[in-house]
């Protein structure tokens, strides 16, 4: 007993005296310095004095103190939980004592650390505080260890250890990633290849079938593509194995063949899948090693005979199919009749989404002027239409603006100068390296040409259209994957069939089943010589036969000449059997309309539509009907479901997550060229009449046109900030968020500024009453009369008798208003 | 430590904005998922911020900073013998010469490297442009998708170092002059999105123009009108909209705005407080003004400045003529400003973490146009005998050997790397250094790992090509 207390005595001086002190001592230290390094990077010094350095990468060695003798310590109290005398007492006091002390000395170290190298994220702060947050109760609990009850003593003691698990937890997540320990979990599985095999291991007996062994295949080629292939494919063969086709397989490396078919525990691929990670063997040998069950799949289907399927494989990416098909249309019920809205109706009920109230007229009006002609409609057409007792007023007014061929060609012009990277000043015009097709794109949209042919004159094309497949040639010689042949490939690809060969023009694609002489071959259909395949820019000595990318569709004769070539290649696509061009097609106007495609993104025809129904519908329905855009923008647009409320997100990305369901069209920004129409229609012309590219347009056009819209004028740094791209290449989506450079642009750049400021000028002479003022720069802008707290606000700022600038500011807050900026 | 909370922060936000194209299906992406690697900017940076210096049109080496046997002009002067047409002088480093009336850069050799074995691209009939794009993106045009200015790059890395000023300004570069679209088409973030693209300052000397409300608006109506913006939304049933990422960004931007047209770090933009003694030695024009305003924005907290000496056809260095005389005016130009931005950033001690570099998209010479082993094109009217003084000078367009200087932000002070040839074809006999390299370095000294990438159209881009780029570690005091 007299023993017993004199450990006590002697632990319990130690602890408060010498022990406590140097504990505060050193987070003292840890205090002063954190602030002094924190400074140091932030200024200018360079790296910080080693030693810190030093003693914070000891941070990882001496958590683990604490971690396990305070554990250890938990775990005898619970050897003696129910007892009511702690024989343990003196042993978990000592591992307290030890417990704390280290993790003291943990929290300084581990400070150092952060202070000294590069940490940061959402962890670390938690890391951070629950590591001393552990440290205090350690110590707490270790004073009751000396003073206070054992309930306490249990209860502290518990606390602290899920304090140091949850701490440790995050301090293992810092220094080994997130996914450490998911990773290895079944449901974490990287999703590479979108063809998601079907074939269960589990319950499988006797011989497989032939299904089986193609799904089998199947998982096999994905497990290699996404972990072997790098090394052992096309583009590297590491000792001289490759594991892309079923022949190079066989074959085996350079130390011979790495399979035994039958009998896994001969072949070598299965000896190094399966040594330890850190084996100077094991493979894969970069990155994460395969999975148990990757290895367990590789190793079953070594043990069936290394089985390959006979006839055409199975892809391991997701193939969209390429023919059309026309799905039953499901039986209207109650006030849902048309086609879209039917399919739609399928897929709210699949999806549990209800149907919501249609938006009111002064939206709706709003929005079929933006996404027809791209302009606002003023306020007394507004009002006009609100008062429209007809019941099918709206259809009417869909009908109304899209026979206003001038302004609709004004405003799709555009979305096409974007997807067919047409523009009126742009590299390569300076060496005649490239041709604008403007007035032909200009008459074809006002013309509302069918889509069929309006593609077969791209493609085939008179000296008016040629641009487009000519491609943009810079002077000196080019990259093999750049050359005007191949740019026409990948264009026509891209833009016609939502399809990317720009991986393929270099080297065999890894997320496409598309190979080099895919590209290649044709590529050669644009050239007036066959091309000799480039692989990444080195020449290989073959040359690149002629056909198209879906042989489906037809046989191109290589031995014709280019303009023949072109006038083939133009029919095949066009054909009505060529259901790709027209689900790219309406897939593409449905996301211009509804802010999302059908398909995500709207050049990846081979994603998932997030309904095949609705989009195979409207494809098909377009070719029956005429290749017609004219009536596709009508049949959507006097649907129920565009005239949904508009969906609001609050982050950009969710906008093409897997997991994304359609309730209703998407808000969306003005584009560039619509903001600035909207406000030279609304308040003053931004651009004069002298900017519109004439010389570039069809003769006729000056009857057109009934003030400088945006679409018609060259690139400028005012245009370019809100957001229209330099059409170098093909774009086919305008970003829809706000950045710095565009408020800069819009606070104080000349263009906008000067606009504003020669509105307030017209406006004041119009309106020398300032109630009057406000109320009419409301309805001309916002297309309403302003509430009555609004027009206090902005009396408050005019006056009874307004300043040009006051009007000016005033005009220009409206001009930036959300309300005025947002297609809702 | 603060730094870097910060600079992720930003990162974050800014990256939300570029997440919006993803969304929209446009050509950008987010970070590629490299198999579990976290994105961790390296420890041990040793710049924070990179100020370029491009000397536009293609500064000949043998005129400037590696020099060769000078030959002076005389009637019926057979070309083949000229290879310089100045005379050289010591610098501060031992053994080094530089050519005649870059005294003033001589002199502060000691604080930099001189790299003369830089080897441009080989890219057949040439356009100044076109080498351009390649120096400041480290891609070849025509591209598929449009690559990021190096500027555009390290904007979207690292965010701005003060909030309130751009990531990106490029002065004196005006948009107007030939050959503007295609300086357009890499003066661009590309498809990293807008936000991350160049501010443009064309004329230092009015920078200030820029960043300060429109003209003829004061601070209070300045003040009043935002205010006005910000109540007329309050009142309004925009609300109703509820939240999302347009109305936000839009919100957002236009406070950002706001906050940098208003902050006292406007100033920096204003040269007009700067010393007259000061602003002499720097007033050689646009470019010296510019390396003026580089200078200022430094001090503030600038992240990536380029200034040049602006690229207009057959201007400036782009010398197809009167090349030796020409020469004489550029020097006076390029002199004083550069030596004095590196003395001044060195006194007050911004030097240490910050990287200049001066450099021209390739060199020139008198007789070979192209490189030795793979002549291009001619463009230019070079007679083999000289019988007028106007074609004496370095005319044609040469890419086997080229000089870039770099001070500071980590690099070797007074250190020399590479070697050309004595006698002609001048070319680089030692230490090839290529335009991945310099980026990488760069990046390196910024902490971006070399294989920074993003997946557009489901391909990865990086950096530099295919993430190949090595780190020039000679050049660095510290790896």
């Amino acid at each position: 007993m007299k023993r017993k207390n004199a450990i006590k005595k002697k632990t319990t001086r130690f602890l408060t005296t010498r022990n406590i002190g140097l504990a505060f001592l050193l987070l003292l230290i840890a205090a002063i310095i954190n602030p002094v390094i924190g400074k140091d990077t932030e200024i200018a010094a360079g790296t910080p004095f080693w030693v810190w350095s030093f003693l914070g990468r000891l941070h990882p060695l001496v958590v683990h103190f604490p971690i396990g003798l305070l554990v250890v310590a938990w775990l005898m109290e619970l050897l003696v939980w129910k007892r009511k005398s702690n024989d343990f007492g003196p042993a978990i006091r000592v591992l307290m004592v030890i417990g704390t002390i280290s993790s003291v000395i943990a929290v300084v170290f581990g400070l150092l650390l952060i202070n000294t190298e590069e940490y940061g994220g959402d962890i670390l702060p938690v890391h951070q505080w629950t590591g001393i947050a552990t440290m205090v109760l350690a110590a707490i609990t270790t004073y009751t260890y000396f003073r206070k009850s054992r309930r306490m003593q249990k209860l502290l003691l518990t606390l602290t250890v899920a304090g140091v698990t949850v701490a440790g937890h995050y301090g293992a997540s810092l220094t080994h990633g997130e996914d450490y320990l998911t990773s290895v979990l079944p449901s974490a599985q990287p999703d590479v290849a979108a063809n998601q095999p079907t074939f269960v291991l589990a319950n499988q007996t006797g011989p497989l079938n032939e299904t089986q062994v193609q799904e089998l295949n199947l998982q096999i080629r994905s497990i290699f593509a996404h972990s072997c292939t790098n090394c052992h494919g096309e583009a590297k063969q590491k000792g001289d194995l490759r594991l892309d086709s079923k022949e190079a397989i066989l074959k085996g490396g350079e130390d011979g063949p790495v399979l035994v078919a039958g009998d896994p525990e001969k072949s070598e691929l299965i000896r190094r899948i399966k040594l330890p990670r850190n084996h100077k063997e094991a493979m894969p040998s970069k990155g994460k090693g395969l999975t148990p069950q990757e290895i367990a799949t590789i190793e079953y289907w070594v043990k069936q005979g290394a089985p390959w399927p006979t006839g055409e494989l199975k892809s391991i990416f997701r193939v969209a199919a390429l023919e059309p098909r026309m799905p039953e249309i499901p039986a209207a019920t109650g006030d849902i009749v048309s086609p879209v809205d039917l399919f739609v109706n399928d897929y709210f009920k699949k999806h549990k989404v209800e149907w919501n109230k249609k938006v009111d007229d002064r939206t709706y009006i709003r929005r079929v002027y933006l996404d027809v002609i791209g302009l606002v409609p003023a306020a007394d057409t507004i009002d006009a239409f609100i008062n429209d007792t007809r019941p099918d007023k709206r259809e009417i007014l869909v009908s109304n603006l899209l026979s206003r061929n001038s302004d609709y060609a004004q405003h799709w012009l555009t979305f096409w100068n974007d997807a067919l990277r047409n523009d009126y000043s742009g590299t390569g015009y300076i060496t005649g390296g490239r041709y604008d097709i403007t007035e032909w794109l200009y008459s074809s949209l006002r013309d509302n040409k069918p889509y069929n042919i309006f593609v077969k004159e791209l493609i085939s094309p008179t000296e008016k259209s040629k641009g487009f497949i000519a491609g943009i040639k810079w002077r000196g010689t080019i990259n093999a994957s750049q050359r005007t042949e191949m740019q026409a490939a990948q264009n026509v690809s891209q833009v016609f069939l939502g399809l990317n060969l720009k991986c393929a023009s270099c080297h065999n694609s890894f997320v496409s089943d598309w190979k080099l002489e895919d590209a290649y071959a044709f590529a050669n259909v644009f050239a007036d010589s066959a091309l000799e395949i480039n692989r990444c820019d080195k020449p290989t000595g073959k040359m690149a036969p002629t056909r198209m990318l879906y042989k489906e569709l037809g046989e191109i004769d290589s031995n014709a000449v280019t303009q023949d070539k072109l006038k083939q290649l133009a029919e095949y696509l066009v054909q009505p059997k060529d259901g790709r061009l027209y689900r790219t097609l309406v897939n593409r106007v449905w996301a211009q309309l509804m802010g999302r495609g059908i398909v995500e993104p709207v050049d990846v025809m081979d994603n998932e539509p997030w309904s095949q129904d609705l989009l195979d519908w409207l494809a098909s329905d377009f070719v029956a009907t005429g290749h017609d855009v004219k009536k596709l923008i009508y049949k959507i647009l006097t649907s129920k479901t565009y005239q949904l409320p508009s969906v609001g997100i609050k982050e950009a990305e969710l906008i093409v997550a897997p997991d994304y369901v359609f309730t209703g069209m998407l808000r969306r920004r003005l584009t560039a060229e619509q903001f600035t129409d909207a406000v030279s229609k609304a308040i003053q012309p931004v651009y004069g009449d002298s900017a519109i590219v004439y010389k570039l347009l069809p003769e006729d056009v000056k009857t057109d046109i009934r003030f400088p819209r945006a679409s018609l004028v060259k690139n400028d740094p005012y245009l370019t900030a809100l957001g229209r791209p330099n059409r170098e290449t093909v774009s086919t989506s305008r970003l829809s968020q706000a950045n710095l450079l565009q408020a800069l642009e819009l606070t104080n750049g000349d263009r906008f500024n000067n606009a504003v400021k020669r509105a307030a000028v017209k406006w004041k002479q119009e309106y020398p009453d300032a109630e009057k003022m406000v109320t009419e720069i409301y309805r001309s802008t916002l297309g309403r009369p302003p509430a009555s707290d609004e027009e206090s606000v902005a009396l408050k700022v005019l006056g009874q008798t307004p300043t040009e600038a006051a009007v000016q500011d005033f005009l220009w807050a409206m001009t930036l208003h959300p309300e005025f900026q947002l297609i809702y | 430590m603060k730094a870097n909370w910060n600079r992720r922060d930003f990162i974050k936000k800014s990256s939300a904005a570029t997440l919006a194209a993803l969304a929209a299906g446009a050509p950008v992406a987010g970070l590629l998922s490299g198999c579990g690697k976290g994105k961790k900017i390296a420890a041990n940076t040793s710049a924070d911020t990179v100020i370029l210096l491009w000397l536009a049109g293609g500064m000949a080496h043998t005129e400037t900073f590696d020099p060769k046997r000078y030959t002076p002009y005389e009637n019926g002067l057979e070309g083949n013998r000229v290879l310089s047409t100045f005379k050289s002088f010591p610098t501060a480093l031992d053994g080094i010469q530089f050519s005649d009336g870059l005294q003033s850069i001589g002199s502060v050799m000691d604080k930099g490297t001189l790299i003369r074995s830089y080897v441009a691209a080989d890219m057949g009939h040439i356009l100044h442009s076109r080498h351009q794009y390649h120096w400041h993106t480290c891609y070849e045009p025509p591209q598929t998708v449009a690559a990021p200015h190096i500027g555009a790059w390290i904007a979207k890395e690292l965010g701005p170092k003060n909030q309130v000023i751009p990531a990106f300004i490029d002065i004196g570069q005006r948009m107007t002059v030939g050959e503007s679209e295609e300086l357009k088409a890499f003066h661009t973030a590309g498809f990293l999105g807008n936000e991350f693209g160049p501010f443009l300052i064309p004329d230092p000397s009015q920078g200030l123009e820029s960043v300060r409300p429109p003209v003829g608006m004061d601070a209070r109506r300045f003040e009043r009108r935002n205010q006005l913006y910000n109540d007329l939304i309050s009142k309004s049933a925009i609300g109703d909209l509820g939240s999302d990422y347009q109305k936000e960004s839009l919100k957002r931007s236009m406070e950002q705005a706001y906050m940098l047209l208003n902050s006292p770090e406007a100033k920096a933009f204003d040269l007009s407080l700067e010393p007259k003694e000061v602003y002499d030695v720097y007033n050689t024009g646009r470019f010296g003004l510019g390396c003026l305003l580089a200078r200022r924005l430094t001090e503030q907290g600038a992240r990536f400045i380029s200034v040049t000496t602006e690229y207009e056809p057959f201007k400036g260095f782009d010398t197809h003529e009167n090349g030796h005389t020409r020469m004489v005016d550029m020097k006076k130009m390029v002199d004083g400003p550069i030596a004095q931005l590196v003395k001044d950033l060195d006194k007050s001690g911004h030097l240490d973490r910050t990287m200049i570099i001066v450099a021209s998209e390739f060199s020139r010479d008198m007789m070979v146009e192209g490189r030795p082993d793979a002549k291009v094109k001619e463009q230019v009217n070079q007679p083999d005998i000289l019988n007028d003084m106007k074609f004496y000078g370095m005319h044609r367009h040469f890419t086997d050997g080229c000089s870039i200087l770099m001070f500071g932000g980590g690099i070797k002070k007074g250190f020399v790397y590479g070697k050309t040839a004595d006698e002609r074809p001048c070319k680089t006999i030692e230490n090839p250094i290529k335009i991945d390299q310099i980026h990488q370095t760069i990046y390196h000294a910024l902490g971006i790992p070399p294989d920074t990438n993003y997946v557009v159209e489901k391909r990865p881009f990086y950096t530099t090509p295919d993430g190949d780029g090595k780190i020039a570690k000679e050049l660095l005091i510290k790896v």
